[in-house]
């Protein structure tokens, strides 16, 4: 114990991300974190392995679902004596799992382990209203004819219709693409900015797939073997004529469409993270090392920052107590919730004000590079099944990385940045091996 | 209590009076009404309305916290305690004496200040009375005063003053409606918060707070009253935007609303909450605005400070 030793990433596998309602309509979170892991297992060798310890989660998890990533270890050939839990994190809850678990590696209390996420909006659990709820645990209760009688006179019509869960704020009502479009009014970011980006995400991740970057990333499942989001043809022009969906109240300021947002997405993914001895032992690749990461929060409620912008804090941090600046990094994987989020985070980093008086730095964090922001496409491109994002943007950095390999004589460096619910957000830093 | 001022009869009251008792006696008041000319008196009643031994009802006070979507805590939230002590405001202006007419009275203006907590469990004496009769350029408005203290004590714990508009009613020697105030341009912020309110949510708040007012039950019995569909209490907008100020608020505060628009049911409400602090960064003061995405039309604008 208490030796920090490094942690690496050694590879990961994830199914391909479907559009909701499509090719896994009737796949469940269980099956879909099953089918990934079991790739995982066929690409490393794991069958019969007993990992140190597996941790993954779901944002939209079904309560029947309570041990949904151990019950997912004991439907894969890893060894059964394979411990796990959950973690849930809203969409930060990917990259949660790595960092957990690498911190268990650098403390040499396991030194194996597998991080990972699902999310299905198609097969998402839904539950009775509040009304019928009370009612039946009331009815649980009574004791007497006459107490029951009494629980169920209380059921209402309206009480039967079912609620499905919604992307809402549960503390401001507004869900979180009407968040994003106040956040990108108040950074002035424009529709063609918006529009460029999402445009970049899919040109990069459809190269990425004709290069053929993701053939010992993804297993196909389900007759998928791409992202069905991927539009590889779209256009400016294309994406020009959506129509905004989202902060419609905002008249001609509502810049965000179906094209410059992501998608509800099912998926799943997953990470082999080690101890250096572990992955050399048996002969397994390393790609790259788990640095570093940071958590952080913003106080959106009353709106003193918007909804999404935590990483804009995580990310200053993180940098800080490493001694980097974005001239220090290589690749930068900024999780595309929407494009205004992206943007957004790019202003605010390059807004001197803000970054002084909000961040406590000197003057601006910097601009971002985009020759080096999401190199092989993201969220708006790939889809983003909530708590599969992170597995999915850790295992394509670390590869990128480890083909990358040095530069100007040191390693390849990659910053992941994940927003996510409740004005969450996580970053972290990896280097590659 | 302290005592009133001379010439001020004390009612005792021996138990909190019924609201649905006192919303028939207004309305066979106000058919009454329609044959004679009003009441014509000038004064308000000198008396003041007082009910010992008053406690909060935990169902109620948890169905309270339920719908305004307060963390259920022991401390029974301003809001409660405002529908709590409202039928002795009631029965003031219910008095015979009582020189507006109850029904059809508009809710102008909420103050409220919690000066110390109130446990559901705690025994409480409730004093309430009218003052302040005085013209408004669209009728005559008063102020009926609530006083909360916990039994047997002088120390006010809670005290509302809320300001009710009797519309087209113009009594002689009140002085004569003011010249009207400019009105204030509103041009709507970004929202912090949607409300998405169905049509039973006047029946919501009936059911917790007693106030069964017809105008916020049904568009047929909002209707019967003039208005073309029900709205939502002020009440119920004011407590709910108490409750997204949220614990920052802390123990001790005065919460002020002035309503404008109604808000006819089902509607969407955009609520901008705007925080202050100190030069600690400690909570002192929130600003609430609740208005209509669709008209722009405010609803209402109030405060929470630090008392």
């Amino acid at each position: 114990m208490s030796t920090v030793r490094k942690a690496v990433v050694v590879g990961g596998n994830r199914i391909p991300f479907a559009r909701s309602n499509g090719a896994y309509a009737m796949s469940s979170n269980l099956d879909m974190l099953t089918a990934a892991l079991d790739g995982l297992v066929a690409r490393y060798g794991l069958q019969d392995e007993r990992i140190g310890e597996l941790a993954a989660g779901a944002v939209l998890k079904h309560s029947r679902d309570f041990n949904l990533t151990r019950e997912a270890v004991l439907g894969s050939s890893l060894s059964p004596e394979t411990p796990a839990y959950d973690v849930q994190q809203a969409c930060a809850t990917g990259l949660e799992t790595v960092l957990g678990l690498s911190d268990k590696i650098k403390l040499g209390r396991i030194e194996s382990a597998i991080a990972g996420g699902v999310d299905s909006a198609s097969d998402a659990p839904i539950v009775v209203s509040e009304g019928l709820r009370h009612a039946l645990l009331e009815l649980n209760r009574a004791k007497t004819l006459q107490q029951k009688l009494k629980a169920v006179s209380k059921i209402r019509p309206k009480d039967v219709t079912p609620v499905a869960p919604g992307t809402n704020e549960p503390r401001t009502g507004l869900s979180m693409g009407e968040h994003q479009a106040l956040t990108t009014v108040q950074w002035n970011v424009t529709r063609e900015a918006q529009d460029e980006l999402a445009l970049a995400s899919h040109r990069n991740l459809a190269e990425a797939y004709e290069r053929g970057f993701f053939d010992d990333l993804v297993t196909p499942y389900r007759g998928l073997t791409r992202d069905s989001n991927l539009r590889a043809d779209t256009s400016l022009e294309k994406l020009a004529k959506l129509k905004t969906v989202f902060g419609r109240q905002l008249g001609d300021r509502a810049t965000m469409t179906a094209g410059n947002s992501t998608p509800l997405t099912d998926g799943a993914s997953t990470v082999l993270l080690a101890s250096e001895d572990w992955a050399q032992s048996r002969d397994l690749p390393i790609l790259a090392d788990v640095v570093d990461g940071e958590a952080a929060a913003v106080d959106f409620v009353h709106g003193k920052d918007g909804l999404l912008m935590a990483p804009v804090f995580a990310v200053a941090r993180l940098l800080g107590r490493l001694g980097l600046t974005f001239e220090d990094i290589d690749y930068f994987e900024i999780h595309e919730a929407f494009a205004g989020t992206v943007l957004s985070h790019l202003a605010a980093w390059e807004d001197e004000e803000f970054c002084r008086e909000r961040l406590g730095l000197d003057g601006a964090l910097g601009k971002v590079d985009r020759a080096k922001l999401n190199v092989n496409g993201s969220s708006l491109a790939a889809g983003h099944p909530f708590a599969a994002t992170g597995g999915r943007i850790v295992a394509s950095l670390a590869k990128q990385l480890h083909e990358r390999g040095e530069v100007d004589g040191r390693p390849a460096r990659g910053l992941i940045s994940v927003c996510a619910a409740g004005g969450l957000g996580v970053a972290a830093v990896l280097e590659a091996r | 209590m302290s005592a009133p001022a001379r010439g001020i009869e004390t009612v005792e009251l021996p138990e909190m009076p019924s609201l649905s008792r006192l919303y028939v006696g207004a309305a066979r008041e106000a058919a009454k009404k329609l044959v004679g000319k009003g009441k014509g008196r000038a004064t308000l009643p000198a008396a003041r309305h007082h009910v010992t031994g008053v406690l909060p009802d935990l169902v109620k006070m948890t169905e309270y916290q339920a719908l305004l979507s307060e963390t259920k805590l022991d401390i029974a939230p301003a809001g409660y305690l405002h529908a709590l002590s409202f039928p002795a405001a009631m029965s003031v202006m219910g008095r015979d004496d009582f020189p507006l007419p109850l029904l059809g009275m508009v809710h102008l203006r909420n103050h409220v200040e919690y000066r110390k907590p109130v446990l559901y469990r705690d025994l409480l004496d409730v004093t309430a009375w009218a003052e302040g009769l005085i013209g408004h350029r669209a009728g005559t408005q008063v102020d009926v005063v609530t006083e909360v203290r916990h039994a047997g004590s002088d120390d006010v714990v809670w005290r509302g003053v809320s300001t009710y508009l009797a519309k087209g009613v113009f009594l002689p020697s009140v002085d004569k409606p003011r010249v009207a105030e400019p009105r204030e341009e509103f041009r709507a912020p970004l929202p912090t918060a949607l409300w998405r309110l169905g049509s039973e949510t006047g029946r919501e708040y009936a059911a917790v707070s007693g106030d069964f007012n017809p105008i916020h039950l049904s568009s047929i019995s909002a209707r019967a009253l003039g208005m073309r569909r029900s709205i939502a209490h002020g009440m119920y907008t004011a407590s709910r935007a108490l409750a997204e100020v949220g614990a920052q608020k802390g123990d001790a505060f005065a919460w002020d609303v002035k309503f404008e628009a109604p808000v006819f049911l089902p509607a969407r409400v955009c609520l901008n909450i705007g925080d202050s602090t100190d030069a600690h960064g400690a909570w002192v003061h929130s600003a609430f605005v609740g208005w209509s995405p669709t008209s722009g039309r405010r609803h209402f604008v109030g405060s929470v400070e630090r008392l």
